[in-house]
């Protein structure tokens, strides 16, 4: 039904996809797994016709096709089901279904068949088994609801491959089973059907067969169930640890950062750790286990609903994250451009927001000083370009990071939240970010550090803690863990909810 | 591998880019008042050119102001009703005996007071600012309309006068003056204090500017006092200007005010924005009008005129934004 060959994808210098091949037979549920980063989504995008490859071609039924824009993908009957939900708040269950495909009553004036378009939904939906109102607005519905609604659409665009990006990450034991019961029947339609999905255990459930994708290549194709739940995650972890990372020597000291049962209604649970001045703490996961949410939580970006935090001995009161940076608290954020950087102005301002006032002589901020600080860092964590004039946006996801570290080292933090450090950032700068981090623990901070890379966070960290769903399930010696073992806590559920969704 | 080598062609259009933005505003006020002059000559003269610094002082102390509330990413459109209000109050005072001095700063600090009440409206009501404004251009006008009962205020002392029409040391009028030394204490805020900083980075990115430690609100606030109280000082001058406090005064106000900042460089979304330009801005509007009264043509046409000067710098603005921000992607 479905090929994909030879597909590969570049963005901007980085190599995304190599080579990757895919085949989704009709009647087949095939199963796409790999870590954060590993290029699902990518190459589900391409096939969406969201992005263009590279190289290689895709064929449905036989036919090699060109998917120039999402409208192609759907001529083709190509549908998908992504994790960032595309509904219309405002509009009904009936009316996002049917969005772009509304039943007309008189064709030539436009005019919608409300009717036929809520008896149609109402049909689909009680023989989905999903139990929805289609006059219902979809603002008024929970997320797993809105998940279903999704589900119901793609399900009315797909003639031929329908894929499911994490389609089950909001949903309930119940409506999963309804969910696999709905796969069930698309199969018999002859669909070929793509799901992907890190949850190993759910996948025991519907998958027939199985590729693996690790940083973008396809390491292992075949059917579900031929190899072990362990050798998948060899095959997902393991990559070369290449020599990045300086040599740890940690000598822990006072706990600085205390966090007592912190709670965060609907994005974690209970989470209790402490980091020590010297320490470098990883928190590992799978995206929506929470990690940024509790380290938003610990700077006070978000308010928590529960739980205690004490910095350096004193409970903190909850605020705004001014007090904590005052206090001493730096969060380098996961999203540089949005959340970290004012791109239209320059290094020098950057890297002097969080403390100005050491830039000051009396009320006047110092301008031969703050050239002279931004200099200082250029050299310490070499940014390039080097000149402290030039704004930020033209500067290379690495050096942006570096800057951002530099303005939390000139604010003298003490405990560094670190929500993906080397995200998007090129191996040269990382092994410098590495560094960098090392110097900061060597100098008697505390660092938190959530990363989704697994040989960085062995590399990097002193104990690796583990989250997954909300909840921090391990705690590990990153001097003794593997990156199986630190996936196996992220990935797999041993939940007892899953006993009830029956084949 | 460093993106230099992609990034040089469009690096070197957009410092061009640059370049041209920051000397467009200084370049179009040169041409436009060459223009002028060689089509009549009594621009220039003395008189005129005074009347020009007058009559754009008003809106030039407004558009200081102005800058930095629009520099933070903020708007105000009720300017122009703060302004009258804050004449009106200040008119009430001095006719029940207080003197000039006491009279100013009463319109500085009911300006500065409508100032508060927008800006924590803005900030603890999370009303987006040009709602928020907007509501507040009716109310400031009412007020003024009804505790006046739609009247001018006469019999101020004729001391106020001076505000207006005096000239300090017999050459400098005074509200060139007044201008002068509030265009630096904004130029000086903006550029050289921690505040200022701070209301470039919340313009730039206020979320990066929360995570930084910045205290956006309590800034935010701030810049929407200080233009309430240059406001107000400037509804002093223009009472003083009619030597009455009219209710009706500074109507319209808002645009211009805004428009000066913009055409000077000033971004609607924030993160730019000077004093420098806002100046040229002012005058560029002053001299257009000015220049359109001394030529004979009619002020509808101005208006027109206006209008478009308005929509291409604005225009050009995002234009070269949307440059920049491609090259940098």
């Amino acid at each position: 039904m479905l090929e994909m060959r030879a597909i590969t994808k570049s963005f901007a210098g980085n190599l995304v996809l190599a080579g990757v091949n895919l085949e989704g037979r009709g009647g087949e549920v095939h199963a796409l797994v790999g870590e954060n980063g590993a290029g699902k989504s990518t190459l589900m995008k391409i096939l969406a016709g969201v992005y263009r490859p590279d190289a290689g071609e895709i064929l449905i039924e036989g036919q090699s096709v060109r998917l120039l824009r999402p409208a192609d993908a759907l001529l083709h009957g190509i549908a998908m089901i992504y994790q960032e939900l595309s509904l219309a708040p405002h509009l009904t269950v009936a009316e996002n279904i049917f969005l772009g495909r509304e039943p007309l009553s008189f064709a030539a004036a436009g005019i919608v068949n409300r009717r036929a378009m809520n008896e149609r939904s109402a049909h689909m939906l009680s023989e989905y088994g999903f139990k929805l109102d289609p006059r219902s607005r979809v603002e008024r519905l929970s997320a797993a609801e809105r998940q279903l609604v999704e589900i119901a659409r793609a399900t009315l665009e797909a003639q031929r491959v329908i894929v499911m990006d994490e389609p089950t990450s909001s949903l309930t034991a119940k409506e999963m089973e309804d969910l696999f019961r709905l796969i069930r029947k698309l199969k018999s339609r002859g669909l070929a059907i793509i799901y992907i999905s890190h949850r190993l255990e759910e996948l025991d459930f519907i998958a027939d067969r199985l590729t693996l994708l690790r940083d973008g290549k396809a390491v292992y194709t075949g059917a579900w169930g031929e190899i072990s739940r362990d050798e998948i995650l060899q095959h997902m972890a393991g990559r070369e640890v290449k020599a990045l990372f300086p040599p740890r020597n940690s000598t822990k000291g006072k706990t600085r950062l205390l966090v007592k049962n912190l709670s965060c209604a609907g994005k974690f649970r209970e989470v209790s750790l402490e980091v020590g001045a010297g320490e470098v703490v990883g928190i590992a996961g799978l995206a929506g286990a929470g990690r940024t949410e509790l380290l938003e939580a610990i700077f006070g970006a978000h308010p928590a609903d529960g739980g205690e935090i004490c910095l350096n001995g004193s409970p903190l009161k909850p605020s705004q994250p001014d007090k904590r940076v005052a206090l001493g608290m730096g969060l380098l954020t996961e999203d540089r451009k949005r959340t970290g950087l004012c791109l239209n102005l320059a290094l020098t301002r950057n890297l002097t927001l969080a403390n100005v006032g050491a830039v000051m002589k009396g009320w006047i901020v110092d301008g031969k000083r703050e050239i002279a600080v931004a200099r200082e860092h250029i050299d310490k964590l070499h940014i390039r370009p080097t000149n402290p004039h030039k704004t930020v946006n033209r500067m290379s996801g690495g050096n942006q990071q570096k800057v951002l570290l530099a303005r939390w080292l000139f604010a003298n933090s003490q405990v560094f939240l670190l929500d993906e450090p080397t995200r998007g950032v090129d191996v040269n700068a990382r092994a410098e970010i590495y560094g960098t981090i090392n110097d900061l623990a060597e100098g008697g901070a505390a660092v938190l550090m959530v990363s989704s890379d697994l040989p960085e966070l062995l590399g990097v960290a002193d104990r690796i803690l583990v989250m997954r769903r909300g909840r921090l399930v391990a705690e590990l010696d990153a001097r003794r863990t593997s990156q199986e073992e630190v996936l196996k806590h992220a990935a797999v559920d041993e939940d007892a909810r899953l006993a009830s969704v029956g084949s | 591998m460093e993106l230099t080598t992609a990034a040089t062609l469009p690096q070197r259009e957009a410092k061009l880019t640059e370049m041209i933005k920051r000397f467009l505003p200084f370049a179009s006020l040169l041409v436009l008042c060459v223009v002028i002059a060689a089509l009549e000559p009594k621009f220039l003269s003395s008189g005129n050119l005074a009347g020009v610094a007058r009559q754009t002082t008003v809106i030039m102390i407004m558009a200081m102001g102005m800058t930095v509330v629009m520099v933070a990413g903020g708007i105000d459109l009720s300017v122009g009703s703060m302004m009258a209000l804050a004449g009106v109050v200040g008119a009430f005072a001095m006719v029940a005996g207080a003197s000039s001095a006491i009279g100013v700063l009463i319109c500085i600090a009911t300006g500065a007071g409508c100032g508060l009440l927008n800006g924590t409206g803005i900030t603890t009501l999370k009303i987006p600012p040009f709602i928020a404004t907007l509501g507040a251009m009716g109310i400031y006008r009412g007020i003024a309309l009804l505790i006046t009962d739609g009247k001018a205020v006469v019999g101020l002392p004729a001391s106020f006068g001076y505000l207006a029409e005096g000239n300090l040391f017999g050459i400098v009028p005074m509200p060139l003056f007044i201008v002068i030394l509030v265009a630096l204490a904004t130029h000086f805020l903006l550029s050289r204090t921690r505040l200022g900083r701070y209301c470039y980075a919340i313009g730039s990115n206020v979320e990066a500017a929360r995570y930084a430690g910045v205290r956006v609100s309590r800034s935010q606030i701030l810049f929407y006092v200080m233009l309430g109280a240059l406001t107000g000082l400037a509804g002093a001058i223009e009472s003083a200007r009619l030597v009455t406090g009219q209710p009706t005064a500074g109507e319209g106000y808002e645009l211009r005010v805004i428009a000066a900042v913009v055409i000077g460089g000033g971004s609607l979304s924030g993160g730019q924005g000077t004093v420098t330009g806002t100046i040229i801005g002012a005058l560029i509007m002053g001299v257009l009008a000015n220049g359109a009264n001394l030529l004979g043509i009619s002020s509808f046409t101005q208006q027109i005129v206006i209008g478009t000067v308005i929509v291409l710098a604005v225009t050009f603005d995002e234009f070269q934004r949307r440059r920049l921000d491609s090259a940098a992607s």
